[in-house]
């Protein structure tokens, strides 16, 4: 495959995502709000633990539903991927009282 | 007057018998089923004993139940009264969690996976890995984690350390970390590298044994930052760095990434700042500067520069009816010039040269996670472009290309069942060609 070929595979591939892309959505993710309970808890950007949750968690791994962990299993989960993921402390917090109020 | 008299007479009479009746009807009760005042008092003092241990308890217990929301001052007064009452070997919770190195928090994650695969030129394998990660919760500030890979070898089974780190949350922007860590300007080994998120069994060939480091060993400075809506993120260390190969004729002026301990004084200096203008996009910029010469040596003065940069984008698409992982990558690797092997001891030299190396790789997947049915919203398709340059000196293989396609099945979040084939050419070799099977499972 010469050159050319490879780029503009990638380059349609590119076009293809982005067209199709529901941009609208950006303005606020959606958490798996049919399952799960919306935890109050805001950011210092005012997004809850459960958009926060949806945004962060998914960026790399299928998501994590709150009954899965303990609270105290929750709390050492979330300081580990704050560190990971370079989350805020007040992201990271949001998201662990999210985590938190869903537990068995 | 004489019966006044007689009255008096009676009274006498009858107090002198009172006064000598008491004695007596006293001994009587201490020898039946009353107590003396002695034992009065010390029954009273056993209840006040009691009432105290008590209440000892009963603040333990509240602070059991409600000791994430009270002050550490709070705690330590209810954990000061537990001591009294609970035995040494089962301190309250309060207590531990008010240690400055308790053992409140423990927990193992990671992931295992079997694979079998069938390559051109090498004979068809099967091979597990277990990739246990230890997060020990010091305090609530401090973190200590650690990955081993376990996976047979051979007769025997190999035990790998791969990395091991402690982290300290200086504020809500701000976290130091020191030991062995993944190299922050590698954001696929990083980041997505477990089998479990992985979503092709192979890795793209930039970021293993590559142009990037996997890991290194230093200390690092990292964390999050909010830029109103959006989020900027960074680490920046300080590690040991690569170490310039000049020794072979197929991999001089290549940087060696696997050997960690440090052939000189000078460390290397790195990181990676990323950016993210919307939820679920990030793009970054990663770089290493570092003297990968061995100390003394005519490549001591040498530099290295990595440069790498990286766009993921995942996010649900309602137009596609499912959900969309974008990753692509690439790295760019710059020696100074130096001249290799200059009296011909190696065989190959003496030849100069600056050395240049890139590669990198694109991802896209996509699960159909909006149609109906839960086979197919369970079926993810995958594919992967990625590219690498060999030999710098000119003297072996010139680059490396491949192109991946899989197709996966997911049995739950962290369950995968994945089979690919791999369209492997590297110039000038046979070609490479694979195919794989493999399951994959994080917990």
């Amino acid at each position: 495959m010469s050159t050319t070929t490879k780029w503009a595979c990638i380059a349609a591939a590119g076009f293809l995502f982005l067209a199709t892309v529901d941009w609208k959505a950006f303005a606020g993710p959606k958490g798996n709000g049919e399952t799960v309970t919306t935890s109050t808890t805001e950011s210092s950007t005012q997004l809850s633990g459960q958009e926060l949750w949806s945004m962060n968690c998914q960026r790399c791994h299928n998501m994590r539903s709150p009954v899965m962990y303990t609270n105290s299993q929750w709390e050492v989960i979330v300081h580990h991927m704050r560190v990971r993921a370079n989350l805020t402390g007040a992201d990271a917090r949001a998201i662990a009282d999210f985590l938190k109020s869903g537990e068995r | 007057m004489k019966t006044t008299q007689s009255y008096l007479l009676a009274a006498l009479l009858q107090g002198a018998f009172f006064t000598l009746a008491c004695p007596l009807v006293s001994a009587q009760e201490t020898a039946g089923d009353y107590v003396s005042r002695k034992e009065y008092e010390e029954l009273k003092a056993e209840l006040l004993a009691m009432k105290k241990e008590l209440a000892g308890l009963k603040k333990s217990r509240q602070a059991e139940s409600s000791s994430s929301s009270e002050s550490p001052k709070t705690q330590a007064a209810v954990a000061e009264a537990g001591k009294t009452v609970v035995p040494p070997s089962a301190p309250p919770e309060a207590a531990l969690k008010e240690s400055p190195l308790g053992l409140t928090n423990f927990h193992i994650a990671g992931w295992g996976s079997a694979t079998y695969e069938a390559r051109n030129g090498n004979v068809s394998d099967f091979t597990v890995s277990f990739n246990p990660i230890f997060l020990w919760q010091l305090s609530p500030k401090l973190l200590f984690d650690a990955r081993l890979e376990i996976e047979p070898s051979g007769s025997g089974t190999n035990v790998e350390l791969e990395y091991a780190e402690l982290s300290y949350l200086l504020n809500d922007y701000i976290t130091l970390a020191i030991g062995e860590f993944f190299s922050p300007s590698n954001v696929f080994v990083e980041r997505f590298e477990p089998l479990w998120i992985n979503k092709l069994p192979d890795r793209p060939l930039a970021v293993y044994d590559g142009v990037l480091p996997e890991r290194s060993f230093g200390f690092q400075v990292r964390g999050g930052i909010p830029l109103g809506p959006t989020r900027a993120n960074y680490s920046f260390y300080v590690a040991n760095g690569p170490q310039l190969n000049v020794f072979s004729a197929t991999r001089a002026g290549m940087l060696e990434f696997q050997d960690f301990s440090d052939n000189n004084d000078n460390k290397a200096f790195g990181g990676r700042v990323g950016f993210l203008p919307l939820p679920g996009v990030e793009v970054g910029y990663g770089f290493e500067i570092a003297k990968p010469g061995t100390q003394g040596t005519d490549f001591a003065d040498v530099d290295s520069l990595l440069q790498s940069v990286d766009l993921n984008i995942t996010r649900d698409s309602e137009m596609l009816r499912g959900r969309f992982d974008f990753h692509a990558q690439y790295a760019w690797s710059h020696v100074d010039e130096a001249t290799y092997d200059p009296n011909g001891v190696f065989g190959f030299g003496p030849l100069t040269f600056e050395s240049e190396r890139d590669g990198g790789y694109v991802q896209l997947a996509y699960r159909p996670t909006r149609l109906d049915g839960d086979f197919v919203k369970n079926l993810e398709l995958v594919g992967r472009w990625d590219h690498l340059s060999r030999a710098p000196s000119g003297l072996g293989v010139s680059q490396e290309e491949r192109w991946s396609l899989g197709l996966n099945y997911w049995l739950g979040p962290g369950v995968v069942v994945k089979a690919a084939y791999e369209w492997d050419n590297a110039h000038d070799e046979p070609n490479r060609d694979a195919w794989f099977l493999q399951v994959a499972t994080g917990f």
